[in-house]
């Protein structure tokens, strides 16, 4: 055997050793959430048997008069209007910097740019307090409206307005189009795929956002799926394992099952986590 | 000239119709909270009651030895996190690159679990390093560890791996999107001259991943210094104190202590550092921005 192939061989065993790393919360969570409690102390690898499967499912969607179809509905109305509003309004904004040569270009960029790495704590507290004097604590705006601004989403924006080349705009302007018709007539259609994947990404970003929802959300029924789970107790507040499981198991089974089959779209971008 | 002026006011009325929405949405939600929480920061509190102190809160956080000890994950995770990652992650890229067309599964697999939310991988992981839970009691045995294996002492160490789980993949995968663009010429004219693919790759492919990597890095400094989902998870398991990292502490401070204006403050100082580490990020950003428009 010669070296090359021995390389060749060893890069294979690394791979599959780290892979079986990568792979084994999503199996264990798999296994788990068809065990009860006594089965999942037992602390083996393998599926409990018999298997509850069904009864922690039906546990779940049960529990507290099914709250937990509420957090689903929840989780999508934050992501999706969040997500989507968010993108639109940043195509906009991106459509004007390609467009235009107007007053304060350069400072309304810098001004953007100057806010987009400041934290979301930073922002969340104050958010609060925003929240509280205008009488939106705990309720779905209070999740919905920060989620829309999407400052990532302009800066990807401008790039792919620029990719539209600028003879598509001169020539709609010489037809004599509106500007809102060249935005929404030719111009859309050409940055489509690109508004996709940002709008994948903020549906993920605002599906898993934790810190925002805990801050100015109180009553259980307007928790997104990501909050509701982190409050699954028994009457007396002790935690109950396997139905905490199975909701996590139902909280990332969208996410997977979004990104596998729409992955042409996950184009990876720099993103904070 | 006033032909000029006029058609650029025109096209900026345009151009800030189309921004207004952003603007609107951008100001209320982003630039008042922080003109807000600056305002707040300056004021002591008690109860409902606030006045106006100027930099107490400042120099009170600065003398806080609880606001310092909330450093030490951070800074761990950034002296043994981040640099373990991308070392890992420039590994498996050139891993990766061996193997372009047969590896696509390993690229998915090892990516699937940044799209994992913090508090689901804090929740799983916490549970499979739990005492009543735990599968990996035997492995630990085998090293002759057999006592518990999630304590307040192993916290960090248990971060480390699940953070390591959540981004590695994602991070090899941004560096093996950036290796394959290399030209492969680069390559060809150091075969030529008679160098070994290791060589190649760390003489000439290397030092091309240099911006990458610097992204990566402040990403994950920035990530490091705001962590909060995995430690929260980990502490329904094990006593953690409410300071046990920077957003932790904000967090308690405010909403379980009601000393909300001292929160504030320290919100400020994490955005300001945060600032500081990315601006480099945001000087080359900007200018390929601002260079791509003309």
């Amino acid at each position: 055997m010669n070296s090359a192939s021995r390389s060749n061989r060893l890069v294979g065993i690394i791979l599959f050793g780290l892979a079986a790393f990568f792979i084994f919360p999503f199996y264990w969570l798999t296994v788990g959430i068809t065990k009860n409690v006594s089965q999942l102390f037992q602390k083996s690898l393998l599926p409990g048997v018999p298997s509850h499967l069904v009864d922690n499912v039906r546990n779940v969607f049960s529990y507290q008069n099914g709250v937990f179809l509420s957090w689903m509905g929840n989780s999508l109305l934050y992501a999706t209007v969040g997500a989507f509003v968010g993108v639109l309004i940043a195509s906009l904004a991106g459509f004007a910097f390609r467009r235009y040569d107007f007053y304060g270009k350069k400072l309304v960029f810098i001004l953007i740019l100057a806010f987009a790495m400041v934290p979301g704590f930073a922002t969340t507290l104050p958010l609060f307090m925003l929240f509280r004097d205008l009488n939106l604590l705990d309720t779905r705006f209070a999740v919905l409206l920060p989620s829309m601004v999407n400052i990532f989403g302009v800066f990807m924006m401008i790039a792919y307005w620029n990719q539209v080349s600028e003879e598509v705009f001169d020539a709609a302007e010489i037809d004599g189009a509106h500007a809102w018709t060249i935005y929404w007539k030719i111009g859309l259609p050409n940055i489509l795929p690109g508004a996709i994947t940002l709008f994948l990404l903020a549906f993920v970003g605002a599906w898993n956002n934790f810190f925002l929802p805990l801050v100015v959300l109180n009553s259980r029924s307007r928790m997104p799926l990501i909050l509701g789970i982190t409050t699954m107790t028994d009457p007396q507040g002790f935690p109950i394992y396997n139905l905490t499981l199975t909701a996590s198991f139902f909280t990332i089974l969208p996410l997977l099952a979004v990104f596998i089959s729409l992955q042409r779209y996950f184009k990876p971008q720099m993103y904070v986590r | 000239m006033s032909l000029i002026n006029k058609k650029k006011i025109k096209s900026s009325l345009k151009a800030y119709l189309f921004l207004a929405p952003f603007l609107v949405a951008f100001g209320s939600m982003i630039v008042y909270p922080i003109g807000l929480g600056i305002k707040l920061s300056m004021y002591g509190q008690r109860g409902a009651r606030m006045w106006y102190v100027g930099f107490e809160n400042y120099t009170r956080i600065f003398n806080d030895p609880l606001f310092w000890e909330s450093f030490k994950v951070p800074l761990f995770l950034l002296l043994v996190q981040v640099p373990v990652m991308l070392a890992l992650g420039v590994m498996i890229a050139f891993m990766f690159e061996t193997r372009k067309r047969s590896g696509a599964f390993y690229r998915l697999l090892y990516y699937l679990p940044y799209t994992i939310p913090g508090i689901v991988a804090g929740l799983v992981w916490s549970y499979i390093f739990s005492d009543s839970m735990s599968p990996l009691g035997p492995l630990f045995s085998l090293f002759g560890y057999t006592g518990k294996i999630l304590t307040r002492g192993s916290v960090p160490s248990i971060l480390l791996v699940i953070i390591l789980w959540q981004f590695t993949g994602y991070t090899a995968f941004i560096l093996y999107s950036s290796l394959i663009a290399i030209p492969r010429e680069y390559a060809e004219a150091a075969q030529i001259d008679g160098a070994a693919n290791w060589q190649i790759a760390l003489r000439v492919k290397l030092p091309l991943l240099r911006d990458p990597l610097i992204t990566l890095f402040i990403f994950n400094a920035i990530g490091a210094m705001q962590v909060f989902n995995e430690p929260r998870m980990l502490g329904d398991l094990v006593v953690l104190p409410p300071y046990y990292t920077p957003t932790m502490y904000i967090y308690s401070s405010a909403f379980s202590q009601g000393r909300f204006t001292y929160a504030a403050a320290m919100g400020i100082i994490l955005a300001v550092l945060t600032c500081i580490i990315s601006l480099y990020m945001l000087r080359t950003a900007s200018k390929q921005i601002l260079d791509r428009q003309h």
